[in-house]
């Protein structure tokens, strides 16, 4: 495969010129105001869900989140035509992280998806994603075709579709999840037909609903849901739902007040400073708190939406596209589980959760969307 | 790319529709959530899982738990609070300002977690406040497993106790203990809290708007503690604190089986009850506990080092036969006093013992003997077979702030005092005075050393505990059987030290006393005549029988005078006890 940093434009008689990086005046403001915005109220947020547990874990989070600006500062000063250079390798060592934590993971509410380092644990397919984001990429740039055929949108698919397994296999069906809107975001903006999208959808849905109500036996669909809540609470996910939705009711328009959430800090919660934690806030900051934050979040997914249409190449579009979709598929299908609208599963929340790897992950991410952003204009 | 703004349009607009399915829940039905909320409707009720029970050797209960019922409060639920304290204070038969007081304290605690009003209430007073249930919703019974230590002071230093667990404990049990909860601090509770602890449960249930439990919506299984069995054996634990009484029962036994280092018993004189530490402490009753007197809070057998006195001459004899420095039969004639280094020490006995040679330095227990030894032998290789009989580490008892003892020697000399060691000390040290120091658990590791042939066992006090052992310590086996001799005439041949006090017809114990001088004194004046404060500590070192030893006794009375005359009848008896059946059988034939 051809460099990417080589602009796809070959005809371009400044074929080896790197684009220079422009005044930092030109990041875009929004996007980092929503990001430090954002993980501001999460470390506010994590206090108070864990101040009633053993451990409080404001103080490990702060350090992932000072960590993660680090590591968006640096990202967002690497040439993403760079990144996507190396992007076979990440995508490898991704991969090789994800068949190795099988061996050698330590398992945590029922999947094996931790690597032990030291005192913190690490996700392998937090990296893997962003691997598999940048390695698609490079795959669907180099393309370089207004329609996609079909042995192409195979090819893009198998690559996704590697990974995903892995996951799958842990078994970590929301991090697993995650590499869908990955695959659909980038493969609508690298040119399927909407049409084919469409009916691709369909299919799935006509089918898997048909399967579901007349191809299989009650224990069997039991056994369907069991695999998709690997969480294995004693008490059953509709415990969790139930206490969820009472946490975010009875927060009603103004809140209980900060750290006065009594279905958060009498721990009829679970896992509130993880996938719950939007209810402690919703608790304890009310309607306004939560409209306040999915605020930001908007904020967040219109600048880098902007930062993708004025990208300066089809490279740049596709990788902020496709870490976009990822974070959107986040916030929209965390806060509809928070609210009652979804199933539980074990998807995040980007910049407000409590995590390592994902918090990491995000800052990452961001830092890479930025990065795009600082080198849209063409150099002429 | 139109389709990049198509897709942000269409996200902002979910993400709107999930603003909006948010404006539902907390706006338009939040009244009703807040309500479920307030009644907590689900209510989670923790299940305490039992601690394990501590049975002695043969199996009797010695720690137990028993049910205790607390009083709560659960201030969020109450129509007027004074109104239900009034009643509570009439049935708890308590002032109304006391229980005032003891609420105004909870004010930093959040309104709806319920607090601790009262602990240990009678059946009657849970009968009559369960009666008024109703009319009082915010008052509620809890049902708490309350240590039981069935022996109280006796066992005190074996078991320890429970208290809330601190912060630091919390952090590193990973997860295991919640604030509040209870963990062993001292004693067997600490050192097997965690096989003793089991898992707390827990219980869902759907409660009515009084707080009652209507039914259940799940559970997580209480898992038990471990039950254990103590090498300790009651009766002997029992015969021994007999003999520490009142205000001058001030000591230490113990009795451990020289064959595998488990302890028998162990005594710590004065001791605390524990469970006084059941209920929550008062401020004044640990107050009260730091300042009585002879710090009972504090375990002789193993936290206290004292000069061994007399009873170092077991170091000493095995350390001159086992490097020839004096033969078996060697003898020395004692006047009564002899001078080395140019000054003039004298034996405890003002006449002298005449010709001694090793067993009869032994049994008469003669200081002119070992000053010669001393002077022979030297510090360096008094102190190198000290530390091989244990002196300078800690025995490795399965509990916890064991000390260990003092070798002295130049270079400790240097080291801790700037000072030169002077030779005379040495002579001091053959005799067991001056600075060497040991704990009563470290004498019985050194006398089972004895008994079984140079091995070092680790004590331990639950049985079929597999402690770390030692390598053996390179003895001359017939050293030890010339020093064994030497023990068994201080008990058993008429003029031994402890013949008169100890002796006991048919079996062959044997043992050696030591007295230890607090302050400088005339050989004239009487323990009995001195304040308490300033009489000598008394040692007795013991083991039974001669052949193929399973018991040795230490006895320690701290201000009690001398080893003969006050600790060799507490060793005498411990014996007895235990060898009582064998002793029948004997007198039956």
């Amino acid at each position: 495969m051809r460099s990417i940093s080589r602009p796809l434009s070959s005809a371009s008689p400044f074929a080896e010129e790197r684009p220079p990086l422009k005044a930092l005046s030109s990041l875009d403001g929004g996007l980092l105001m929503a990001t430090l915005l954002l993980a501001a109220i999460g470390l506010a947020t994590v206090h108070s869900a864990s101040s009633e547990l053993a451990l409080d874990y404001l103080p490990r989070q702060a350090m992932w989140v000072a960590a993660g600006l680090v590591l968006m500062v640096v990202a967002m000063s690497i040439d993403y035509h760079v990144l996507l250079d190396f992007s076979l390798g990440f995508y490898l060592v991704g991969i090789a992280g994800l068949v190795l934590v099988l061996f050698f993971g330590v398992e945590r509410g029922g999947a094996k998806s931790w690597f032990e380092v030291g005192p913190g644990q690490i996700q392998p397919s937090e990296f893997a994603k962003l691997a598999t984001a940048l390695f698609l990429a490079r795959f669907l740039a180099g393309l370089n075709r207004r329609v996609l055929d079909l042995p192409q949108i195979a090819g893009a698919i198998g690559l996704v579709l590697l990974p995903m397994v892995l996951v799958v296999v842990e078994p970590d069906m929301g991090g697993a999840a995650l590499f869908v809107p990955l695959l659909a975001g980038m493969l609508l903006i690298a040119g399927v037909h909407v049409r084919l999208l469409a009916a691709a959808t369909l299919v799935v849905l006509v089918l898997g609903t048909a399967v579901w109500s007349f191809g299989m036996q009650d224990y069997q669909r039991q056994r369907v849901i069991t695999f998709l809540q690997p969480e294995s609470d004693p008490l059953g996910a509709g415990y969790q739902v139930r206490q969820s939705k009472i946490a975010v009711g009875s927060g009603e328009l103004a809140g209980k007040g900060y750290l006065q959430g009594t279905q958060s800090q009498l721990r009829f919660l679970p896992a509130r400073h993880t996938d719950f934690i939007l209810a402690v806030l919703a608790e304890e900051w009310g309607f306004l708190g939560v409209a306040t934050v999915l605020g930001f979040y908007g904020l967040y997914i219109v600048s880098a939406a902007r930062v993708a249409q004025r990208a300066r190449d089809r490279a740049g579009i596709l990788v902020v596209v496709g870490l976009l979709s990822v974070f959107c598929f986040h916030v929209l299908y965390n806060s509809a589980m928070v609210v009652g609208l979804l199933p539980i599963t074990g998807i995040p929340l980007p910049f407000l959760s409590y995590g390592g790897s994902f918090t990491l992950y995000n800052f990452l991410a961001t830092g890479i969307i930025l990065g795009v952003d600082l080198r849209r204009y063409v150099n002429r | 790319m139109g389709r990049v703004g198509l897709m942000s349009l269409i996200v902002t607009g979910l993400l709107g529709a999930i603003a909006v399915s948010f404006w539902f829940v907390q706006i338009v039905h939040g009244e009703s959530y807040r309500e479920l909320a307030e009644n907590n409707r689900l209510r989670k009720l923790p299940m305490e899982a039992p601690r394990g029970l501590i049975h002695d050797r043969h199996g009797r209960l010695m720690v137990e738990n028993i049910p205790s019922y607390n009083l709560l409060v659960d201030r969020s639920r109450t129509q007027d609070l004074g109104r239900s304290l009034r009643f509570a204070a009439e049935v708890l038969r308590r002032p109304l300002p006391e229980l005032q007081a003891l609420l105004e304290s909870y004010r930093a605690v959040p309104e709806f977690k319920p607090v601790l009003l009262a602990e240990s209430l009678t059946l009657s007073e849970v009968a009559r406040i369960g009666v008024a249930g109703l009319e009082y919703p915010e008052l509620e019974v809890e049902v708490r497993h309350l240590r039981l230590y069935r022996h109280g002071e006796q066992t005190a230093h074996v078991m320890g106790y429970l208290a809330e667990a601190s912060e630091a404990e919390i952090a590193a049990s990973q997860g295991a203990l919640r604030p509040g909860d209870l963990v062993g601090k001292k004693g067997i509770e600490q050192t097997y809290d965690a096989q003793l602890r089991g898992r707390d449960g827990e219980r869902v249930v759907v409660v009515d708007s009084h707080g009652r439990p209507l039914e259940e919506f799940g559970r997580s299984r209480a898992v038990a503690g471990q039950d254990m069995t103590l090498a300790i054996d009651l009766d002997l634990q029992q015969e021994a604190v007999r003999w520490f009484q009142g205000p001058e029962g001030v000591g230490s036994v113990v009795a451990l089986d020289p064959r595998n280092g488990e302890i028998l018993a162990m005594v710590s004189a004065p001791a605390y009850n524990p469970n006084l530490f059941a209920r929550r402490l008062r401020k004044g009753e640990w107050q009260a506990l730091l300042d009585a007197p002879n710090l009972p809070l504090t375990n002789r057998a193993i936290q206290n080092t004292f000069s061994p006195g007399s009873v170092f001459k077991i170091v000493m004899l095995t350390a001159g036969l086992t490097e020839k420095v004096v033969h078996e039969k060697h003898r020395v004639f004692c006047t009564g006093a002899t001078v080395v280094y140019g000054r003039r020490f004298r034996c405890w006995k003002p006449g002298g013992h005449g010709w001694v040679d090793a067993r009869g330095a032994m049994k008469h227990s003669c200081d002119v003997y070992f000053y010669h030894l001393g002077k022979a032998l030297g510090i360096e290789r008094i102190a190198r077979y000290a530390r091989m009989f244990g002196l300078e580490s800690v025995t490795g008892i399965d509990l916890s702030g064991e000390k260990q003892g003092l070798v002295p020697d130049p270079a400790w000399s240097l080291r801790a005092r700037k000072a030169k060691w002077y030779p005379g000390e040495t002579i001091s040290v053959a005799i067991g005075q001056g600075p060497v120091l040991m704990t009563p658990m470290q004498m019985a590791v050194m006398t089972a050393m004895v008994a079984n042939g140079g091995r070092p066992v680790t004590p331990h006090l639950v049985k079929g505990a597999k402690p770390r052992t030692r390598p053996d310590v390179p003895l001359d086996r017939h050293a030890l059987e010339v020093v064994r001799e030497g023990l068994w005439a201080v008990v058993n041949q008429p003029g031994g030290t402890a013949h008169w006090s100890a002796y006991i017809a048919g079996l062959d114990m044997a043992g050696k006393t030591g007295t230890v001088q607090v302050v400088a004194q005339s050989a004239r004046t009487k323990n009995e005549n001195l304040p308490f404060r300033f009489r000598d500590h008394a040692w007795f070192s013991s083991f039974a029988p001669l052949r193929d030893p399973r018991l040795v006794v230490v006895v320690f009375a701290e201000h009690g005078g001398g080893g003969s005359r006050t600790a060799a009848p507490i060793g005498k008896a411990v014996h007895e006890k235990h060898f009582a059946s064998a002793l029948e059988r004997l007198a039956v034939r």
